[in-house]
């Protein structure tokens, strides 16, 4: 009995949304803007991704056939590589586009990655992005609340809800199918954007990574909009007039999906500041400086590393040592300097996840700061990505360069060392760079704030919807809700 | 008179209608913590400018004291790094643009220039994916959405409480209507004016041309929302339908226009050359090393004849070669490099010109102009910095030819960065988006000027 009348209040607000023009022309909106987006961004991400494809294997020519040459002129050839976007980003492009896509490997440097899309944006993109992803955590709510924001009481204002309840539904039943009716509509809007997706992620290849990285996109999604739809049937049947509900509703949407979010960032980049990257690489020289220069001869750190090699050798110069002196000095300077230089990294990393712990707090506010978060973690576009890239690039970068630094200690006489070469061949049996995204799990495990903040959103309105129900026939009537 | 009284009255209903004062102050603390932001954001700025000016004397002190008084020029200038920090313009303070993901401050070697000139800031990408909060943010988007509350419902809840009727018999419809707007508008202007006063005034931003545009901008961006209002409320809908259509419009605008566009705009004009010119510079350079010296020389006397008498030791190492090879990096990427910066700057026409059919991105789009934070002042950027590397290049180039040592260097005389001017007069950048604004503003009320006023239900 209970549940067919929970049904019939769902088939009757489908009923009342069907009928409603304004309705039926943005769910054709919603939904023409998902795969509109989707097409752009696939298009796009096709032609970045075949781009970097095209210039990786240029590149990685162009060092296979670098003709007979010196160890050390290789270590300063080094080595380009590039950020290869996730699968999924066409649906979630995340981060990518503030983080550099180029990054030069070399010898005694770490360079930062250059050339992100946002850099060779204009303005307009400060108003954000139309990306399958905005379209399903930023529209879609505002879908669900034009929808459903006189879903209750709009029943009130034209005296049917008396009616329903006069006829034998519970306040809990008609909330229910008020929910169900609406969760429906947001369903019939988010599923064709979905079923493109997968579509698209499935001829994309990738296959069994893809699909749970899909399916964890699609209960992360469908928690936040069902969220939505809870807090609108509340929303709705709190107030006596639907004007009231929808004009609170929409503040909530401007407060959690436009204000919140840039907000929190701001905070978190005031709580938390970080050197620029003049000041960095600045900061970086100075720790480096302490330690010497491994061109220079007469460095006090590489004389200490010389007596030392001379004893360990039982030799009185460096020229009768049966290495290179020359390859070792290059070899032990390269392990201090990274080693400076990674110090350095990580502490600026650590200020980058000092403002995401603001960031991540503030997603307890903003379900759609966490939804977005649980997206590009799932898409696997977050930042932790940019960040696996640039340390695998880094320790390609300090072994390419320690081989070579060994090939020079080894294999080139310490007597005209310059004039030496090693032969071409060696140059294609050097590993190529091969990176692997982080894993799912660690992205979402390391997101529990966003998980808590996601099953908050779905259980605070649940729970709002439950404790109101006997208020429900009363409110308008006494002066409540107005 | 009795008009003034009118919208005295219409004032004072609205300041105290429920919600109004909380949006209001809600508004006003946001646009305070922009300012604040942005005044904190340039004394960062400011902050990096002098700590790169300290870097570059500290490491000057550092290698005088390292090297050998006999060692080459050369030899210490390949570590040296000369700063070039753009100043940031005040206004940016206010209007942030492109700031935040852009560089300013960047540190220039004598060594091939195009690779030193695109890397990226240290900025947090999980930040800056979130969006950025400036006053012209606040001012841009969040301000209509004040507008849209207190208008949407300037005739129809009237109507809805049946007092519309009444309200009638002490002006004509038209007149009543209007006074209504203007209250809300004082309301608006009084905001717009304290928060400029207030973000001018935290930031010592100058009352110049560029302010002044921008305050007429921002003007006429919030009166076109009232008149958009205005000619959605203006007519016979209900509360709720007005509410639904304006902030359907609010997103198209602010969120679906832009993003629409900023998509186009990205398909149309692709940017390979970013990764061809980075392939392109390497491999010029590097190439020299396994070629004649001769050759690489030959190349570099193109560009300098005025060195063309100089001959290099086939058989030796020298650091006039040495910088010449590296000159060669950035001769083969040249090409790739004009291509890149052109697409850039057809990007940045195409956003200029299509803007002006969305009237916040005009707005936006011409505040960035004004306050030197688009993409266009990025390139001229980029520009100065080419021109301070060539008169570097200039500067060291005889001490490079002559074998001189470090210590014959003149360190006083070594020039330094003049940074890149704001290009454009205020009125170029400001007069097509106000001549944009004032056009769609009478385009969206024409319906309700030409309609009669309705003789009521």
């Amino acid at each position: 009995m209970g549940l067919r009348n929970t049904l019939l209040v769902a088939r009757r607000q489908i009923g009342t949304m069907r009928e409603d023009r304004y309705v039926v022309f943005l769910l054709a909106l919603v939904v023409s803007l998902g795969v509109v987006s989707l097409l752009g961004a696939r298009h796009h991400a096709a032609s970045e991704a075949e781009q970097r494809a095209r210039y990786r294997a240029l590149v990685e020519r162009q060092w296979a056939e670098q003709p007979d040459r010196h160890p050390h002129r290789v270590i300063h050839y080094g080595f380009l590589v590039f950020r290869e976007e996730a699968p999924l980003a066409f649906f979630d492009p995340g981060v990518g586009a503030y983080a550099g896509t180029s990054l030069f490997l070399e010898g005694h440097r770490q360079n930062a990655a250059s050339f992100g899309d946002a850099r060779h944006s204009t303005g307009m993109l400060r108003f954000g992005r139309l990306t399958p992803a905005t379209v399903l955590g930023l529209l879609l709510p505002l879908f669900v609340v034009a929808a459903g924001f006189a879903s209750v009481s709009g029943e009130r204002e034209r005296g049917t809800l008396r009616l329903l309840l006069a006829q034998g539904a519970t306040p809990g039943q008609i909330m229910g199918g008020k929910v169900l009716g609406i969760g429906a509509l947001a369903l019939a809007a988010a599923l064709p954007i979905g079923l493109v997706t997968a579509t698209f992620a499935a001829v994309g290849g990738e296959g069994q990574t893809s699909a749970t990285r899909l399916l964890a996109l699609a209960a992360g999604y469908a928690a936040y909009l069902a969220g939505w739809v809870l807090l609108t049937v509340w929303v709705s049947s709190r107030r006596a007039s639907s004007r009231a509900a929808l004009v609170q509703l929409v503040a909530i949407w401007v407060a959690l999906c436009v204000a919140a979010p840039r907000l929190g960032a701001s905070l978190a980049a005031t709580l938390h500041p970080i050197p620029s990257r003049a000041q960095f690489t600045a900061q970086v020289e100075e720790a480096q400086r302490g330690v010497g220069d491994s061109h220079n001869p007469d460095d006090p750190f590489f004389s200490a590393l010389r007596d030392e090699y001379l004893a360990r050798y039982k030799v009185d110069s460096v020229e009768e040592l049966p290495i290179n002196w020359g390859g070792v000095v290059s070899r032990e300077g390269e392990e201090v300097t990274s080693r400076i230089n990674e110090e350095q990294q990580q502490e600026l990393l650590a200020a980058h996840r000092r403002q995401d712990g603001v960031m991540a707090w503030f997603g307890l506010l903003s379900p759609y700061l966490a939804a977005r978060d649980l997206s590009m973690a799932a898409a696997g576009t977050g930042a932790e990505a940019v960040e696996s890239f640039r340390a695998q690039a880094e320790a390609h970068r300090y072994e390419i360069i320690q081989r070579l630094n060994d090939l020079h200690v080894h294999e080139i006489r310490y007597e005209n060392d310059r004039a030496q070469r090693i032969a071409r061949q060696e140059w294609t049996r050097f590993p190529v760079f091969q990176p692997s995204p982080p894993s799912l799990r660690r992205a979402l495990t390391d997101r529990p704030q966003s998980l808590t903040a996601l099953g908050l959103w779905i259980v605070v309105p649940l729970a709002g919807l439950g404790l109101g129900r006997r208020r429900l026939p009363r409110v308008g009537v006494d002066g409540s809700g107005s | 008179m009795a008009w003034i009284r009118l919208i005295r009255l219409e004032f004072a209903r609205v300041i105290r209608s429920g919600g109004v004062a909380a949006a209001l102050l809600l508004l006003l603390g946001l646009g305070v913590y922009a300012s604040w932001q942005g005044s904190l954001r340039i004394q960062a700025a400011e902050a990096a400018t002098a700590a790169a000016e300290t870097a570059y004397r500290d490491q000057l002190a550092y290698l005088s004291a390292t090297y050998p008084p006999a060692t080459e020029a050369g030899e210490p200038l390949y570590y040296l790094a000369f700063p070039a920090p753009q100043p940031p313009s005040p206004l940016s303070a206010l209007a942030s643009g492109r700031t935040a993901v852009e560089t300013a401050s960047l540190r220039i070697r004598l060594l091939a220039l195009e690779g030193q000139l695109y890397e990226h800031e240290t900025l947090n990408p999980r930040l800056a994916a979130a969006g950025h909060l400036d006053l012209a943010f606040v001012l841009i988007a969040l301000l209509p959405l004040f507008v849209i509350a207190v208008t949407y419902d300037i005739v129809s809840s009237e109507r809805e409480r049946g007092t519309w009727r009444m309200a009638r018999l002490f002006a004509r419809p038209r007149r009543l209507i209007a006074a209504k707007v203007a209250a809300r508008v004082v309301l608006a202007a009084g905001l717009v004016t304290s928060l400029a006063l207030i973000g001018a005034f935290s930031t010592g931003t100058d009352a110049d041309g560029r302010a002044g545009w921008a305050v007429a901008l921002i003007a006429l961006h919030t009166l076109f929302w009232f008149a958009l209002c205005l000619g959605v409320a203006g007519g016979r809908r209900s509360s709720t339908t007005n509410a639904m259509i304006l902030v359907g419009v609010w997103v198209a605008l602010t969120f679906l226009a832009p993003a629409v566009l900023s998509l186009t705009n990205a398909l149309l004009h692709p940017v390979p050359e970013a990764l061809e010119l980075t392939v392109r510079q390497r491999q010029g350079y590097h190439e020299a090393w396994d070629l004649p010296k001769a050759a690489t020389m030959e190349g570099f006397f193109e560009d300098y004849p005025q060195w063309s008498d100089q001959t290099v030791p086939e058989d030796e190492f020298t650091w006039a070669w040495y910088y010449a090879m590296n000159h060669r990096g950035d001769q083969t990427a040249r090409d790739a490099s004009r291509a890149y910066r052109d697409v850039l700057t057809q990007r940045d026409e195409w956003a200029r010109r299509w803007s002006l059919l969305v009237p916040p991105l005009a707005t936006q789009i011409a505040l960035d102009r004004l306050s030197s934070a688009d993409l266009r002042t990025q390139l001229a950027y980029q520009e100065a910095v080419r021109g301070y590397h060539e008169r570097l290049k200039a500067h060291f180039q005889p001490l490079l030819f002559s074998a001189a040592p470090f210590t014959q260097v003149d360190w006083d005389r070594v020039p330094t960065f003049e940074p890149a001017v704001p290009a454009g007069e205020a009125p170029q950048a400001g007069l097509p988006a106000a001549a944009a604004l004032i056009l769609v503003s009478i385009g969206v009320l024409l319906p309700r000027i030409r309609s009669r006023p309705s003789p009521d239900s």
